[in-house]
């Protein structure tokens, strides 16, 4: 799994590629966890090149998302396959983040 | 080893060889020699016969000359008849005027005119001519034979040679001539002498062989010239006879020479056999021969015999020679070929031996409805570096391949040690990577010969299909499913060459009716005479077919060999064909409770699509189902620390997939959990219990079960 991270002023553009599932998600937990400074201005989870994520990544991403809220910042997340919109429908995470 | 016998056996061979050699040579010579007979014989007939011509027309010169002097004297003598002193003068003339003649006479027929006896004789006597009478009491010419026989004959007449024992001891013959006068009655006879000294040098000097020697006759027989001089006029040819070993063809002889015939008639004389070419000299009754001893005629020929007979011996010699040479060569040859005969044998037990270290009963596991194997070893020479092996322990079948840098017997040798290693440490090991580990340690240790053996080692547990494997430097196995593919293997590095070397272990499922393919570079690397690979496509045609373990090795074996044709087998082949029919319709995955055997789950989900033909959304989907599930075990059904067992079973039934997952852990109902509020707010949002609802979305059904100790939760996907 590896997390590509691009910032541009107040945007930060992450790429995630490869799977995300339990043990990837433990292994980029900290660069996430860094990321959250930037939740004050808008963070992009590029997912073109995301091929799986379980529930595991989806709380990276909702840890992302509160601490936008605390931040007044914006999360969006970008270039989704269907196999993981699927999943974000499921667990309601449509709702939760702007979809581009 | 040669014996005396071998040896006695290839000298007489050769012997036998030379002999019949000799008697081919022989026979030519033969032939040969009696052809040279021949033309050597006509030779010395032509040569007698010419030289007899020769001497023929010699003497016929004197006798002619002789004949003259007389003929050409009776006109005068006849005319002298009245004077008879004047006779004197006649007889004078004849020899005055003839140099052959020696001596001459005109005698008168006693009675004659009532004459008495008057002979008046004329000789040469040095240089000059001197007279004698004849008509002495004690030489009493009428009687002589000179005398008597022309007027017999009324003709000229040779007399038999004479010695002459006036003068000189000197042999004598003499031509006389009856004149009659006017009235036609005899009155005298004319003569004239000759000495045939000369006669002796010409037939003595004339010889046509150094050692041939002439013989003349005279008209009664008696020898005139002969090459022994005290014969000559003492011995008759009669006296020869008697002495003769061959009297028939000596009197043959006699009377073929005595009655004026010409010819050859063979004699044998003193243990040797002379050829006698004759012929008679007209007018004067003698007979003239010349004696040639066959040895003399054949001398060249037996010359010649001798020579062919030495070059014939050299060359038999020399025949002798080479046989033996070659005899000694096809020797060392055979000694070689039992030496090489020798070696074949034991390399020949060398392959039995090592063909009984590797499993070499098919099927080995006859008893087993899980599994079905087969496995060869086609070695490129007699003993291969190629190695397999394979034994069940605590129902799990281990196995290995390998393939020795190298042929023959060094890699054999090496062979047999990594087999045995192989057996000694799996046999308390579990771990693939640990079993590579420890063989490569102690080949590593001990390898001063730089050999290396690419090796391969699976762990396959037959209850759940469960595949360890570690590699070193081998070429990946096949999978064999709906399709083939290569096993994903880590290359790593082979046996022997770094000392220490971390291997790492790898696994994967197998799945109900999974077959894996291991083979040797032997095999895709096989080449026919056009040094063409068989290559990787080649061998998925022929894996392509479903067939049993054996059919599929023996499918291989023959498409290598019809595609490799006469080329020679260029590396060993060795092949394992393994295929898997446990966990009947189902499979097993085993997992820790490690978060980082969450990733196994996506290979097993490989299996799973591809024996179901879900598609990769649904697969997709399934995996994520699964995983939550696994996750929730590992984080809330073991302490932390706490190793245990998860096992994920699959069932492929019609229209549904189900999962069943069992741990030993404490009991843990993941679906008692309360639902999770998927529209809540971000600020509500709880960040557990997502995993529980995507099981409990993505599946049909998801029932939980607490038994024996177990928490069981099985989960049903309709498809």
């Amino acid at each position: 799994m590896e997390v590509i991270i691009n910032k541009k002023g107040q945007e930060t553009v992450v790429g995630l590629v490869g799977r995300l599932d339990t043990p990837a998600s433990i292994e980029i937990a900290p660069q996430i966890e860094d990321l959250k400074e930037a939740t004050s201005g808008t963070v992009i989870l590029d997912c073109k090149d995301l091929e799986y994520i379980s529930s595991s990544g989806l709380r990276l991403f909702l840890g992302l998302r509160k601490a936008a809220a605390e931040k007044g910042g914006k999360i969006v997340v970008s270039n989704i396959s269907p196999e993981i919109r699927s999943v974000f429908m499921m667990t309601g995470f449509l709702n939760l983040f702007e979809i581009r | 080893m040669s014996t005396l016998g071998d040896k006695l056996k290839r000298v007489s061979g050769g012997l036998m060889i030379v002999f019949a050699a000799a008697l081919a040579l022989e026979a030519t010579n033969v032939v040969q020699y009696l052809y040279s007979q021949k033309v050597l014989r006509e030779e010395a007939k032509k040569r007698a016969e010419t030289q007899l011509e020769t001497n023929r027309i010699r003497i016929m010169g004197v006798v002619d000359q002789a004949e003259a002097a007389v003929r050409n004297s009776v006109w005068i003598a006849r005319w002298c008849l009245e004077v008879p002193d004047s006779l004197h003068v006649v007889a004078r003339r004849i020899v005055e005027d003839n140099p052959v003649v020696v001596g001459s006479t005109v005698a008168l027929v006693p009675g004659y005119k009532g004459r008495g006896p008057f002979s008046p004789y004329a000789f040469r006597d040095g240089d000059k001519i001197s007279f004698a009478s004849l008509a002495t009491e004690e030489y009493n010419y009428p009687s002589h034979e000179w005398f008597t026989k022309p007027i017999e004959l009324g003709a000229g007449y040779w007399s038999e040679p004479y010695f002459d024992e006036g003068g000189g001891n000197i042999l004598m013959t003499t031509y006389s001539l009856p004149i009659t006068d006017a009235s036609g009655t005899v009155a005298a006879v004319v003569t004239a002498d000759i000495s045939l000294e000369w006669l002796t040098e010409m037939i003595t000097d004339a010889q046509v062989y150094p050692h041939s020697y002439g013989i003349v006759l005279s008209r009664a027989g008696q020898v005139m010239v002969s090459p022994i001089e005290t014969l000559s006029m003492r011995v008759s040819i009669n006296d020869f006879a008697d002495k003769a070993e061959d009297k028939d063809s000596f009197d043959s002889l006699s009377r073929s020479m005595l009655s004026g015939r010409s010819g050859n008639i063979p004699i044998k004389a003193g243990g040797k056999v002379s050829q006698v070419f004759f012929a008679p000299v007209a007018r004067t009754g003698w007979s003239m021969s010349i004696v040639i001893p066959d040895e003399e005629i054949y001398r060249n020929l037996k010359r010649m015999g001798l020579m062919v007979s030495l070059l014939t011996i050299l060359g038999l010699l020399l025949l002798l020679f080479i046989l033996r040479a070659v005899a000694e060569k096809e020797k060392s040859y055979r000694e070689l070929n039992e030496k090489k005969g020798m070696m074949e044998h034991e390399l020949m037990i060398g392959r039995n031996i090592q063909q009984s270290m590797i499993p070499h009963i098919f099927p080995p596991f006859p008893e087993r409805t899980d599994l079905d194997m087969s496995a060869c070893l086609v070695p490129a020479k007699e003993v291969g570096g190629d190695l397999f092996d394979f034994y069940i322990r605590d129902e799990k079948l281990f196995f290995c391949i390998g393939d020795v840098s190298g042929k023959g017997v060094p890699a054999s040798l090496v062979m047999a040690v990594t087999r045995s290693m192989f057996r000694t440490v799996s046999g308390h090991e579990n771990n693939a990577a640990k079993i590579v580990r420890s063989i490569n340690d102690s080949m590593s240790d001990m390898n001063d010969s730089n050999m290396f053996v690419t090796f391969f080692v699976g762990i396959l547990d037959l209850k759940t299909g469960h595949l360890c494997y570690c590699n070193a430097g081998h070429n990946p196995p096949l999978i064999l499913t709906d399709s083939i593919r290569q096993l994903d293997v880590m290359p790593n590095v082979a046996l022997g060459i770094i000392p220490g070397m971390e291997f790492v272990e790898q696994e994967t499922d197998l799945l109900y009716d999974d077959a894996l393919f291991l083979y040797t570079d032997g095999l895709n690397e096989a080449e026919n005479a056009a040094h063409e690979q068989f290559g990787m496509k080649r061998m998925y045609e022929v894996l392509h077919t479903r067939r049993g373990a054996q059919a599929h090795l023996d499918a291989v074996v023959s498409a290598v060999k019809s595609f490799v044709g006469d080329a020679p087998q260029s590396d060993d082949l060795t092949m394992l064909f393994i295929h898997f029919l446990g966990g009947a319709n189902g499979h097993i995955l085993h997992l820790n409770n490690a978060i980082s055997e969450i990733s196994r789950l996506e290979g097993f989900m490989v299996h799973v699509a591809s024996e179901t033909g879900i598609d990769p959304g649904t697969a997709s989907a399934i995996n994520l189902a699964l995983e939550e599930a696994v996750a929730n075990v590992i984080d809330y059904a073991y302490p932390e620390g706490v190793e245990g067992p998860v096992e994920l079973e699959f069932k492929n039934t019609p229209r549904r997939l189900t999962f069943i997952l069992t741990d030993e852990g404490k009991e843990f109902d993941p679906t008692a959990a309360p639902e999770v509020d998927i529209n809540a707010d971000v600020e509500h949002r709880r960040i557990g219990g997502l995993g529980i609802h995507l099981v409990r979305s993505i599946m049909d059904s998801v029932s939980y079960l607490r038994k024996d100790g177990k928490n069981i939760l099985t989960m049903i996907k309709n498809i």
